[in-house]
């Protein structure tokens, strides 16, 4: 599957004075847990070691937020955060654009993915190693502005 | 390859609230400090495939 990059919005600053915007490899998921489902976006992220979300939408999803499979993670900063972790179905959904055509083909894949009230300010998942590479072939044309999922 | 615009959609689009695009990504349907209240708008606006997201940070950075 080929999908484009997603221009996002960035407020230039000291370092990059002259970048008002920024490409980003994003897919468009829908995640499913029982009756519940949610479209929301996540950022391929090949140094993230596993998949998680914002906690808001686990909620959305009836994943019991704390449950007893939590895991502690950071970030760039030495400070602990916590995932709680559940099985649900993700699908990657097509993202059409006037260089794709609607032919190709969702993608569906069980996913063990955390929720963190951590990423709740970012507002969509980020898709790392385990669960996602583990599974999937990811090439970056990020000067081409797309990126394809085997 | 045309990058996914997603500065203009988001252009007056308020801060710290969940979003619901259309799944054309064309506009938001719906707002609410809440994703279940903004995907239930959304829905109820005639948009069964919402795309739920938040605005992103003024520095979206991701390191």
């Amino acid at each position: 599957m080929k999908i484009p990059y997603s221009d996002l919005r960035v407020k230039p600053d000291a370092a990059f004075p002259n970048r008002t915007s920024l490409d980003r490899p994003i897919v468009a998921l829908l995640l499913n847990r029982g009756e519940r489902n949610v479209i929301a976006y996540a950022t391929v992220d090949s140094g993230a070691d596993n998949c998680v979300f914002p906690a808001s939408i686990g909620i959305a999803l009836g994943v019991d937020i704390p449950n007893p499979r939590s895991s502690l993670f950071s970030g760039s900063r030495d400070e602990r955060q916590i995932a709680y972790y559940e099985e649900i179905q993700a699908t990657i959904l097509p993202m059409e654009s006037a260089e794709i055509g609607a032919d190709q083909e969702p993608i569906s894949f069980p996913l063990y993915a955390g929720f963190c009230e951590t990423l709740e300010h970012v507002g969509m998942g980020l898709l790392g190693q385990e669960g996602f590479f583990s599974r999937f072939a990811v090439n970056f044309f990020h000067a081409q502005s797309y990126f394809e999922i085997l | 390859m045309t990058p996914i615009d997603l500065v203009s959609v988001l252009e007056d689009a308020p801060m710290g609230e969940w979003l619901a695009l259309s799944f054309k990504r064309d506009r938001i349907v719906a707002h609410a400090p809440n994703l279940i209240d903004a995907q239930k708008a959304a829905i109820e606006a005639g948009e069964p495939m919402p795309i739920m997201m938040k605005v992103p940070p003024p520095y979206p950075q991701i390191i």
